[in-house]
């Protein structure tokens, strides 16, 4: 039985904003958990006091952007946001904008490209991706070489804290070290330091010219060289990636063999040069049907072909591992990787972030991911790297041997999610551990 | 007074000569940037990771406080030891580990000078973008526990954009690594970002990945000079407008021309309202649009506007603007470094703001702006030993500070808090945030033991 007072819900959001009826409530759920109630609050009053309801009756709530993972409530609140996406604010002077939690990033850069701006973060679902939930996972995306993780987006936020208060924090100064910078370090937090209810963005201007540049390789070792040669030119594109035969047709239908794609954000001027520099570098590589695509409609084809294979990955935690080596150090990661996967150009999927030295693998069915892991893992140490995520340090950790450190960490990263949540109320399915 | 056991105690732990105790050796240890003091218990200096473990244990058992220090140049008397403490210097920490530039990273200990990372970087061509004016005296160290600046933030962004890990000894004596050697190695919650910025209250660095990056291929050097501070703050609002991120925008009102003239003799027109110093770096066929779009723009309010072209011109420039502190002392024997900054859009305003301070109270003050950033430097001038004029002065600081806030701005941009602007904390945060400060200290070091009484009280 469910603790979960409805009748008060309903009073705090009004009646049509509170859902029990199961067969209702599966659209805004995902994952095996049961909670006893759906609520979609409109503004921040009514998320402080859904709170500190959940504390006085003792009841588990999570938070999602326009579906909510129901681990670990069962019983208990799953709170939607996608009532709160309102664009309050757009301050091109300043290079901000306040916008609330629920709005969907892809409507979001939307607004921000009519109004002439840049907002680079670029989640794995971009269909679906809150600007919540984009800040709550934080993260780099295959753009952060040029722009930054995700973090250097948030220059403040108005958030419920797990006890229902309300916090405001950051102003819209781009330099600001007042106070302990807990601006940033709520990013990531995952819902577990509280609910963000608006979010104050940094934002920049648009580049003056974007152009890509494409190519396919018979044999993905020659693609990837092709990135050491740019980066010992001297030549840092905006992005600079490769996907495996397997993947590349789903990111662009009918290619044949490894897709690279060079993504050039910034000038027009040195735009031109540089696209002709890393075109020639591609066809001396080996590289076929190498293209420079200025035209802007084939430019967003191209790159919503690689977010489409970034998504396909992500689609699948449980048969995907990812690791990360020095950038220079992929050729090595890449032929020590093949002596545990075979021909990397056949494996179910392969993408590469060149200048992060970022590697997503697909696995095939049947692979026991802890044990490939562990591989990887220490391929990937040997090269100055580790895989990816909370895995990827405890995996480290053990390979140190030290025991000591991994307690260390994770009793400090318990005890500040104590502090904020003393009764344990928000999002009990994020794991700090591995 | 250290008792005899502990003080053999930390010599044996760091060798004798990294110890003192003797009232002239602590003195210069008792000051910082600001014009506060101090008296430390003893100065301890280790040189290995293990040996500050090992002092951390010492100073527990003992219930004995540490005070973190670098180079001691921070403005916010982050570095007094303000109650019965012992300080640690980590400026015997100075091995560069490692230089990787082709995976962009270097690992350093936290007593490397600034710029003497600089230097090895540029051997490769490659550099460490967070400069700090303060870059040929700070250490890395204290640049992270600032969360530093400088004149580049308006494209490169701050201190904490370049560490990629840390190593940290904690103050319960053990040891944790965050981050690791690319942006994606964090799991759980960003440690790394809360330690950068929390001025040594939650951990003792002992070593730093940072990200460095290759020398942009080329650069540009500008100046533009002003009848009145006003109007060079439109040229900024200008230049933004028109979507073009400098790395540098720097402003010197007529008061800091004039001081840094008696300097350097740099040439800069000492009837000059104020002076803008714009850079822009990148790719070399670039340039010349950029600078002519700034020219243009400049141009319109500017009486003068001209483009470095040499070396040299471009050297004398910033000695002129990093010299620019340190200047002001030949006019009055003492100075107070403010260090406000408000949406660019209120940079006139703050402009503003700062005169109507000085002649509401007063005082004499000259600008230094990272204006780019809207981060201003209001430096007022007067003497120490005028117990009136001193409280005149901090008055007229507070003054700067609720200015600041009122222009929904903050109370530090890039010096941090320290002892200095810990009394307005409070009114730049709301209850609820300084609890979430509390909760974030209370995790770390429950018993207040590092860097005890800066930012905030337990
Ligand atoms: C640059 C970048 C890179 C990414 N890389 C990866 C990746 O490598 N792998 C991967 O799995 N995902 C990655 N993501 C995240 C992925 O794309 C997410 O699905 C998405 O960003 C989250 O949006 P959502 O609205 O779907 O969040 P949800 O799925 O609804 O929520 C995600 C998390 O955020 C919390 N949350 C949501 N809204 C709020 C709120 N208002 N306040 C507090 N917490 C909230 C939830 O509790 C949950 O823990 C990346 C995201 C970005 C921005
Ligand atoms: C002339 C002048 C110009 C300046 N210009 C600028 C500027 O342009 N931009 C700017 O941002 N600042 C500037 N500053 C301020 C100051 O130089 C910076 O804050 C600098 O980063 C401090 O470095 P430091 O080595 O002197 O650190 P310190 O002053 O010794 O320490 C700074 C803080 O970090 C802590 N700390 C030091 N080492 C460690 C460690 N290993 N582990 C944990 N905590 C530690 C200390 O406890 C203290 O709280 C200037 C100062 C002067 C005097």
């Amino acid at each position: 039985m469910s603790n979960v007072n409805i009748s008060k819900l309903k009073e705090i959001v009004g009646e049509a904003n509170v859902i029990d009826s199961s067969s209702e409530m599966t659209k805004y759920l995902k994952g095996s958990g049961k909670p006893a109630v759906v609520v979609l609050p409109g503004k921040t009053s009514e998320v402080s006091s859904i709170v500190k309801l959940a504390n006085e009756q003792n009841v588990k709530l999570a938070v999602g952007g326009a579906v909510v993972n129901t681990q670990g409530i069962t019983g208990g609140i799953a709170m939607v946001m996608s009532r709160m996406n309102q664009i309050v604010e757009m301050d091109k002077l300043n290079l901000v904008a306040i916008v609330e939690p629920g709005l969907l990033h892809k409507d979001f850069i939307l607004k921000v490209a009519e109004t002439g701006l840049n907002f680079p973060p670029e989640p794995y679902e971009v269909e679906t991706s809150s600007i919540g939930g984009c800040f709550s996972i934080g993260d780099s995306d295959s753009k952060s070489f040029e722009y930054g993780p995700t973090r250097t987006f948030l220059l403040g936020f108005e958030m419920v804290l797990p006890t229902g208060e309300i916090l405001e924090i950051g102003n819209k100064c781009i330099k600001n070290v007042s106070g302990l910078d807990f601006i940033h370090f709520a990013v990531g937090s995952q819902g577990t330091f509280g609910i963000f209810t608006k979010l104050l963005v940094k934002l920049l201007p648009q580049p003056e010219a974007k152009k890509a540049v494409i190519g396919t390789f018979a044999s993905l070792h020659k693609a990837n060289a092709t990135f050491n040669t740019l980066i010992k030119r001297n030549v840092h594109p905006t992005r600079m990636n490769l996907i495996n035969a397997s993947f590349a047709k789903i990111a662009k239908p009918g290619t044949e063999g490894q897709l690279v794609i060079i993504d050039l954000q910034g000038f027009k001027e040195s735009g031109k040069n540089i696209a002709n520099e890393v075109a020639s570098v591609l066809t001396l590589a080996g590289g076929l049907d190498v293209k420079i695509i200025e035209d802007a409609v084939e430019y967003d084809e191209v790159i919503n072909g690689w977010l489409k294979v970034r998504a396909e990955l992500n689609a699948k935690p449980e048969r995907t591992v990812e690791f990360v080596v020095g950038p220079m150090k992929m050729p090595q990661a890449l032929a020590q990787l093949e002596a545990l996967t075979g021909d990397l150009g056949a494996y179910p999927g392969v993408i590469v972030e060149g200048l992060l030295g970022y590697v997503g693998l697909a696995l095939p069915e049947g692979t026991e991911k802890l044990a490939f892991a562990t591989k990887v893992n220490k391929l990937a140490m040997s090269l100055g790297g580790n895989v990816k995520g909370l895995l990827g340090h405890k995996l480290k950790a053990e390979v140190y041997n030290d025991a000591e450190m991994w307690k260390q960490t994770t009793s400090l990263l318990n005890e500040l999610r104590q502090q904020f949540d003393p009764k344990g109320i928000l999002s009990p399915g994020v794991s700090l551990e591995a | 007074m250290l008792s005899q056991t502990v003080v053999k105690r930390l010599k044996e732990i760091v060798g004798e000569k990294n110890v003192v105790t003797d009232k002239v050796g602590l003195l210069t240890y008792g000051y910082d940037g600001t014009l506060l003091s101090g008296e430390a218990l003893g100065v301890v200096s280790p040189t290995t990771t293990d040996q500050v473990v090992e002092i951390v244990k010492l100073m527990n058992e003992h219930d004995i406080k540490l005070v973190p220090r670098g180079a001691g140049t921070n403005e916010s008397g982050g570095t007094i030891p303000s109650q019965e403490a012992v300080v640690i210097s980590f400026t015997k920490m100075t091995k560069i580990h490692e230089i990787d530039t082709e995976n962009f990273v270097a690992v350093v200990e936290p007593g490397v000078i600034n710029f003497d990372l600089q230097v090895e970087l540029a051997k490769q061509n490659f550099y460490f973008p967070p400069d700090p004016s303060s870059f040929k005296a700070s250490t890395i160290g204290g640049n992270l526990g600032e969360c530093s600046g400088g004149p580049k933030c308006f494209k490169y962004g701050v201190t904490r954009d370049y560490m990629l890990g840390l190593e940290v000894v904690l103050p319960n004596g053990k040891v944790i690594q965050t981050g690791g050697r690319n942006f994606q190695s964090e799991p759980g919650y960003d440690l790394t970002r809360i330690i950068v910025g929390s001025e040594g209250i939650l951990g003792l660095v002992t070593k730093v990945f940072v990200r460095i990056l290759p020398i942009p291929r080329a650069k540009k050097t500008m100046l533009a000079l002003y009848d009145k501070v006003e109007d060079a703050s439109q040229t900024v609002a200008d230049i933004v407008a028109a979507g073009i991120i400098p790395t540098t925008l720097e402003l010197m009102d007529n008061l800091l021309i004039n001081t840094t003239e008696d300097f350097t003799h740099a040439g800069l027109p000492r009837d000059a309202g104020a002076v803008l110093i714009i850079e822009v770096d990148g790719y070399p066929e670039d340039m010349d649009e950029q600078v002519k779009t700034i020219g243009e723009i400049a141009s319109k309010i500017a009486k003068e506007f001209k483009v470095a072209q040499t070396a040299v011109e471009v050297d004398q420039i910033w000695t002129s603007r990093r010299s620019a502190f340190g200047s002001v002392a030949r006019v009055r024997p003492s100075y107070g470094v403010n260090d406000i900054t408000v949406p660019r859009s209120n940079f006139p305003k703050a402009i503003g703001g700062v005169l109507k301070v000085a002649k509401d109270f007063g005082v004499t003050i000259g600008v230094v702006a990272h204006a780019g950033d809207g981060n201003l430097h209001p430096l007022i001038l007067f003497d120490q030993r005028n117990k009136e004029e001193t409280e005149t002065v901090h008055k007229a600081e507070q003054a700067l500070c609720m200015m600041a806030l009122d222009l929904e701005g903050t109370i530090s941009g890039e010096h941090g808090i320290g002892l200095v602007k810990k009394k307005y904390l409070d009114k730049e945060f709301t209850p609820a945030a300084m609890e979430a400060f509390r909760k974030i200290k209370r995790s770390f070091d429950p018993t207040n033991r590092f860097n005890p009484g800066k930012i905030i009280d337990l």
